[in-house]
């Protein structure tokens, strides 16, 4: 690895290990009020009657939403210091590229999740790049996630990937 | 509201775009929803002194929440989201008019499933904020009320 990689050795060597895992029981306000900041009225995350008479047992939970049911709690002592958690990305930092953004998603939803599902989320970091952008060097990293329920079944799987520069 | 068909779906048709101009409010409850602590969408001072941007950024995944909604209200109660894909390309400021679609790209029967696929995406203007790819089931007949 070159000495003025933004990779450093530490990061690099958790490649294809588990970067996090986590649960949470999907929870219908939170989902809600998720929706509600959305504008997104959609009857089937509000209405049981509506989602019974689609095939649903209950209200489902709106896709995207899924991934926020297994957050935990990060005391603000342990913020870094742009205000985030790190929790989601286990922790992964490059002091030598601290602007970090979210680079893309891509999922795959197999089941509907319900109130009170217990979601168990396990995160895998994939890859971890330089990359050569147009305002110069950045870091690549993505991660693969499956969402498994209280059943064991396989409820989502992601690809999220994050872009940290200088 | 009539249930979208997959018969009656054809490549090159539009999904309803969906206008939003997102405000500091939507941002403020949006961060709250989904446990956001990142200065980046409240703090200007943070946003211009140590980021370089102009303002307070749209979170990008409220733009990704925006776009599977334009999906989610076009496929109506019996459709399904399958896969949802998108890249965040470019930052959105609060008080931007922002518009989320996307056009049929093709469609297949898999197992018995009438699966559409489509090209999606976020824009300011003639601006590619968010481009992204989705495959949404479509039922085959009128589901019984």
């Amino acid at each position: 690895m070159p000495a003025d990689s933004l990779i450093d050795p530490e990061s690099s060597a958790r490649v294809g290990t588990v970067a996090a895992t986590a649960t949470g029981e999907v929870d219908r306000r939170d989902w809600q009020r998720w929706a509600a900041a959305v504008g997104d009225h959609n009857p089937l995350w509000f209405d049981a009657d509506y989602a019974r008479a689609h095939g649903y047992r209950d209200a489902i939970c709106p896709p995207l939403y899924l991934q926020y049911s297994v957050l935990g709690v990060t005391a603000l002592a342990d913020l870094r210091p742009d205000g985030s958690s790190g929790a989601v990305s286990g922790g992964l930092a490059f002091p030598k590229a601290p602007r970090r953004m979210a680079g893309g998603e891509s999922t795959t939803f197999h089941l509907p999740a319900y109130h009170r599902d217990e979601i168990s989320m396990v995160r895998t970091i994939e890859s971890i790049d330089e990359k050569q952008g147009r305002s110069g060097k950045f870091v690549l990293v993505t991660w693969h996630t499956v969402y498994h329920n209280q059943h064991r079944e396989l409820v989502a799987e992601a690809r999220t990937s994050m872009i940290a520069r200088r | 509201m009539q249930q979208l068909l997959y018969d009656e779906v054809e490549a090159g048709d539009e999904v309803p775009p969906l206008v939003v101009t997102v405000d500091e409010t939507q941002m403020f409850f949006f961060s709250a929803a989904t446990y956001n602590g990142h200065r980046i969408h409240y703090d200007k001072e943070w946003a211009r002194d140590r980021e370089g941007y102009d303002d307070v950024l749209v979170q990008g995944p409220l733009q990704a929440a925006l776009l599977a909604r334009a999906l989610t209200d076009w496929i109506g109660g019996a459709g399904r989201l399958v896969t949802f894909s998108v890249q965040n390309r470019a930052i959105a400021l609060p008080g931007q008019p922002l518009r989320f679609g996307g056009t049929v790209t093709g469609k297949r029967l898999a197992d018995g499933v009438g699966l559409v696929d489509l090209d999606i995406a976020a824009r300011r203007g003639d601006t590619v904020l968010m481009p992204g790819t989705a495959t949404v089931a479509l039922p085959l007949r009128a589901p019984h009320l």
